[in-house]
């Protein structure tokens, strides 16, 4: 008895470091942001103009592509000036939607988490209501979200991809088979550990992780603003 | 008496003597619920009862706008010419049903009207045409938008173009006003089942409707959402922009609440879900859409 009660002890301040809905669930709510180089490349890259050197957030740092598609991902680098579809303002896809560079805020309820971004107005709707994928194949650009609870994990469960959008700057693809799980722990209440696992066997030999810390915003009346990129050329016809 | 028929109604439910479908009309008869916060709850699906944006006005030549067809030297090939007016202004103020612009502005939206249905150059485009972001009253004429209640804030998903709106109800100030957003900015708050909202900082480049109606950005739009009922409720936007109009003007038309059921196959509405709907990444170019004789000239 004694015992549990100097556990239960030691562990009350732990669990009172991170936020937590109504229901006892991780509170994921605020408006959070991924400072890192991972847009411009997952892997490590040195410096180039405009361009800061990054560490690498992919677990051993290697990305192990089918040898076709290591080929197809060095020509995606050549050109990837061009070729990247960032350059064209398209949904940009999970989980580069991440660690793009822009804010996005989480709302979270038992049945649902939103995650509205800056970039584009991109959203995602993950629901947690026990509900499946529905019936493919479906090609989105932001794939569909399913999510539950692991311990104080959420897990999310994305499948109906195109094979449109890349990782990165750098090349780094995939195809229609594309799934992505992501699992947001909160660290404490002001980090999340975003983890990422990455399967798509059309592509690569083996499931990659990818691992990195997103951060709250904590400034008085920080929000949302835009970023509508596509729109960009257009403007000047609307003044 | 209403407290004394709730008590009689929750001893039923616990008794198991009435099912489900009795349970949602006494929580119709209960409207509204509140939010933990305390906000009137008004969250699903809801949709504009009349439709569109082809113009704010009923059709009238001259004045405020065309039905494709109807303009002069036109007519489309195999259909009847409308009738005007085929549809009440939803211009609900003034009384005349019309925007009361300045005259170089009635000027400059007769000139995009006029060039709207042969447009030989991009600014002729109904900017929704391109997959931009209609400002947030005229995002409201197109699909449907799921309303979501958080402490604090009432969320806009609306599902055309994916565009969505963060309205929060606290007192904080408008972002700086040299920032101008394609939604504008919005501060909420509730005034019984009214949802009042300020909306500053708009940059006004949606326009209004295809007609060619727009506002400056020093525009300020003061909306009104006044729920009436669980599945009914009345909108109202006034536009106050002395440097386009000669005064204040309302716009405004009733929403119903959205039912989706029946497209689905379990014919339940709580399990609609709004999907994917990108819109810029299946546009063709810009000048794809103008007369050809214009895109021959701009090659």
């Amino acid at each position: 008895m004694k015992r549990t009660i100097l556990s239960l002890a030691l562990a009350l301040p732990a669990l009172a470091q991170i936020p937590r809905t109504a229901d006892g669930k991780p509170d994921l709510s605020g408006i959070w942001q991924a400072f890192n180089t991972s847009n411009i490349d997952l892997q490590d890259h040195v410096a180039q103009k405009g361009a800061p050197a990054g560490q690498s957030v992919v677990e051993g740092n290697e990305i192990p592509y089918q040898t076709w598609a290591l080929a197809k991902k060095k020509d995606n680098y050549a050109n990837r000036a061009t070729l990247d579809p960032e350059n064209k303002c398209y949904l940009p896809g999970v989980p580069r939607v991440t660690y793009l560079g822009l804010p996005f805020q989480i709302f979270e309820r038992p049945d649902l988490v939103t995650i509205l971004y800056e970039h584009a107005h991109a959203n995602r709707f993950i629901y947690t209501n026990g509900s499946p994928h529905p019936k493919g194949p479906i090609d989105w650009w932001m794939g569909d979200s399913r999510g539950h609870w692991e311990g104080d994990t959420l897990v999310v469960d994305n499948v109906h991809f195109n094979d449109q959008t890349w990782f990165d700057h750098a090349g780094n693809f995939h195809s229609e088979d594309l799934h992505v799980v992501e699992r947001y722990s909160l660290l404490d209440a002001h980090h999340i550990n975003y983890a990422v696992t990455i399967e798509d066997p059309k592509v690569f030999t083996r499931p990659w992780n990818i691992n990195m810390v997103l951060y709250k915003h904590v400034e008085k009346n920080f929000q949302l603003l835009e970023y509508e990129c596509y729109a960009f050329d257009l403007e000047p016809y609307y003044p | 008496m209403r407290f004394t028929s709730k008590l009689f109604v929750s001893a039923l439910l616990s008794a198991g003597i009435i099912g489900s479908a009795a349970a949602a009309e006494a929580d119709k008869a209960a409207w509204p619920q509140h939010t933990p916060d305390g906000q009137p709850k008004v969250e699903g699906f809801w949709l504009t009862v009349v439709y569109g944006m082809g113009c704010l006005q009923n059709p009238r030549a001259g004045v405020g706008c065309l039905e494709e067809g109807e303009e002069p030297g036109r007519a489309a090939p195999g259909r009847p010419r409308p009738k005007p007016p085929n549809a009440a202004s939803r211009i609900i103020d003034p009384p005349d049903g019309e925007i009361p612009y300045q005259p170089w502005a009635r000027i400059k939206q007769q000139y995009y009207l006029s060039n709207y249905f042969e447009p030989t150059r991009p600014e002729f485009l109904d900017p929704q045409q391109l997959c931009l972001p209609l400002g947030p009253v005229r995002q409201l004429t197109w699909h449907d938008v799921h309303i979501l209640q958080y402490p604090g804030y009432v969320l806009f998903e609306h599902e055309g173009g994916h565009v969505f709106r963060i309205i929060p109800l606290d007192d904080r100030p408008h972002i700086g006003s040299g920032l101008k957003l394609w939604m504008g900015d919005s501060r909420g708050h509730w005034e019984g089942n009214t949802l009042v909202v300020d909306v500053a900082n708009n940059n006004s480049k949606g326009r209004l409707s295809r007609a060619g109606d727009f506002a400056s950005d020093k525009l300020r739009v003061t909306e009104r959402f006044q729920f009436l009922g669980a599945d009914h409720m009345k909108y109202a936007a006034t536009f106050d922009d002395p440097s386009t109009y000669t005064r204040p003007w309302t716009f405004g038309f009733d929403m119903k609440r959205a039912i989706f059921g029946a497209e689905n196959p379990t014919k339940d509405d709580a399990h609609y879900e709004q999907w994917e709907e990108a819109c810029y990444e299946g546009m063709k170019p810009v000048d794809y859409s103008l007369r050809p004789e214009r895109s021959e000239e701009s090659k």
